[in-house]
């Protein structure tokens, strides 16, 4: 009996800073990581899935509004991993508390830290892993990461509200709660704060250069160098994936397709007035890269084609397969000068693997939605 | 103070039934729930016992604060914060160390990561090494004056 009770009972921690100032310091930096990966994530979310009230007034400014908010997106997902894996450390006694379950009440609460961990794990996990573009799990990576986050976000909102006392009763070195832990974990913890902090730098440090380029020296453990790839610029899909290949000059036709419907040969698109811009391929998978690109403005294609000035347009791709065949854009991107139908990237031809012979290139719009080997330009109603 | 309170716990549990109402729209919730699981299982039971008895190792073995002249001196500071810090390094470079299969093209992954990763660990390395160097300096240093 007594071998019994030793085997159900629970572990015993010894081990210092298991407590609510060292959660509470910690916790504020991952729910500030967690706070700004949401909102990041959302803005991503809505610029591919707009509602119909928004579709057709995203902003198309500034310029470099999806490479800064999916860029943080990705860096703070990334930074939040060690703060995760500090703060799960701090409270996991907790997780022994004897006995598990003391009321109806005390059962929720477990029942919502579960799903908090669980929901934040799962988020972090599959993120990091999405930008090694490596999907081990039996489900759709977006639809599934993008519904765990209101979960997670929601957990972490109750658990704010639950731990408010003692959240307020550890936030500074100087209230109640902190006075009463032992004055000799002061320095131990500082110290171990600083190597948590030191520890969400280096892995900011060795990846951010992916998207926020001049620490692009620093990349060790980033997917993608911003300065690999045909054309010094990283690809997603291939001419090759994309079952395009080269397209030949003298078969390519550009539809423009509205009230005044009209084609372009590849000569005569090339003939119209080019304009150069210099705009980022932004990717939701956190890289970004700048370049100049030099083409016709999508704005003066539909002018010819008689489309009024509110209308979305449809770009759609000649690839024969893989997703992202046909992307949408508001008013504010068709009209917006920046937006070309690039020919030309950084002076030369566009590589086949950049959309040969022209690709959509917007401000402010998701890489996914920069649509490549683009057959046809359709004025939506 | 209280009634903000119950207000956001409230909430919290309104957004997260948004969150179950648009996991029962995907397909394959057996599958999402069972990662979901997983990834307690596997942090629970797995990663954060490994942490907890590393941390145990060393303070058995002797590296803790109190031996070397308190925290400030000690080398349990700067042995904690280099496995730290290592430990996040090796963790975010996991996926791009590990992916199998092929890459969807050459701008994917073509990075040397294991070098990086040595890299990285020398670095962490060498760094803890001039911290503790400066430490020993300084408190020799202080004691001599």
């Amino acid at each position: 009996m007594g071998r019994m009770k030793s085997r159900l009972s629970p572990p015993v921690f010894k081990g210092r800073l298991h407590d609510a100032r060292t959660a509470t310091s910690i916790g504020r930096w991952l729910g500030s990581a967690f706070a700004v990966c949401f909102l990041t994530g959302l803005v991503s979310h809505f610029m591919q899935h707009p509602p119909d009230w928004l579709a057709n007034h995203i902003p198309s400014r500034p310029s470099w509004g999806y490479r800064l908010t999916q860029g943080l997106h990705v860096a703070s997902g990334i930074a939040a991993i060690p703060l995760l894996l500090a703060k799960l450390w701090a409270v996991y006694p907790r997780l022994f508390s004897w006995p598990p379950l003391r009321s109806v009440k005390h059962a929720l609460e477990r029942l919502s830290i579960a799903v908090l961990v669980a929901g934040s794990v799962f988020e972090l996990a599959t993120g990091l892993l999405n930008t090694a573009q490596w999907y081990p799990w039996p489900f759709s990576f977006v639809p599934v990461h993008y519904a765990v986050a209101w979960l997670v976000v929601g957990a972490l909102v109750l658990h704010l509200a639950v731990k408010a006392p003692e959240i307020r009763a550890h936030w500074s070195r100087r209230s109640p709660g902190t006075l009463a832990l032992p004055v000799q974990d002061g320095p131990d913890r500082r110290s171990l704060l600083a190597a948590v902090g030191a520890a969400a730098g280096a892995v900011t440090l060795t990846t951010v250069g992916q998207s926020f380029t001049p620490l692009k020296d620093l990349i060790l453990f980033a997917p993608r160098h911003p300065d690999q790839g045909p054309q010094a610029l990283p690809v997603n899909r291939t001419a090759a994936a994309a079952g395009v290949g080269r397209i030949a000059d003298e078969e390519y036709r550009l539809v423009v397709d509205g009230p005044q419907r009209y084609t372009l040969t590849l000569d005569e698109l090339r003939a119209l007035p080019q304009h150069e811009v210099e705009l980022p391929i932004a990717c939701v998978e956190g890289w970004s890269k700048s370049a100049h690109w030099t083409g016709v403005r999508v704005v003066d294609l539909l002018e010819r084609a008689g489309a009024p000035p509110h209308a979305r347009v449809r770009v759609t791709s000649l690839q024969l397969r893989g997703g992202y065949r046909v992307s949408e854009m508001g008013q504010e991107h068709a009209r917006d000068p920046l937006t070309l139908l690039a020919l030309r990237l950084n002076g030369a031809e566009l590589a086949p693997d950049h959309g040969y012979p022209a690709r959509l290139i917007a401000p402010n719009r998701p890489g996914v939605l920069q649509t490549k080997w683009v057959g046809r330009l359709e004025v939506l109603a | 103070m209280k009634l903000t309170r119950v207000l956001a716990g409230v909430s919290g549990v309104v957004v997260m039934g948004v969150g179950v109402s648009l996991l029962l729209d995907v397909r394959e919730v057996p599958g999402v729930l069972l990662w979901l699981g997983g990834a307690v299982v596997l942090h629970d039971g797995l990663i954060a016992p490994l942490v907890l008895l590393v941390g145990l190792v060393l303070v058995r073995g002797g590296v803790r604060g109190g031996m070397c002249g308190g925290a400030h001196g000690g080398v349990r500071g700067p042995v904690r914060g280099a496995l730290t810090v290592a430990g996040a390094l090796t963790m975010v470079a996991l996926p791009v160390l590990l992916r199998p299969g092929p890459r969807a093209n050459s701008s994917v992954l073509r990075l040397d990561y294991w070098s990086n990763w040595l890299l990285a660990m020398v670095v962490v390395a060498a760094v803890t090494a001039l911290v503790m160097a400066g430490r020993w300096f300084w408190r020799g240093r202080r004691g001599a004056s």
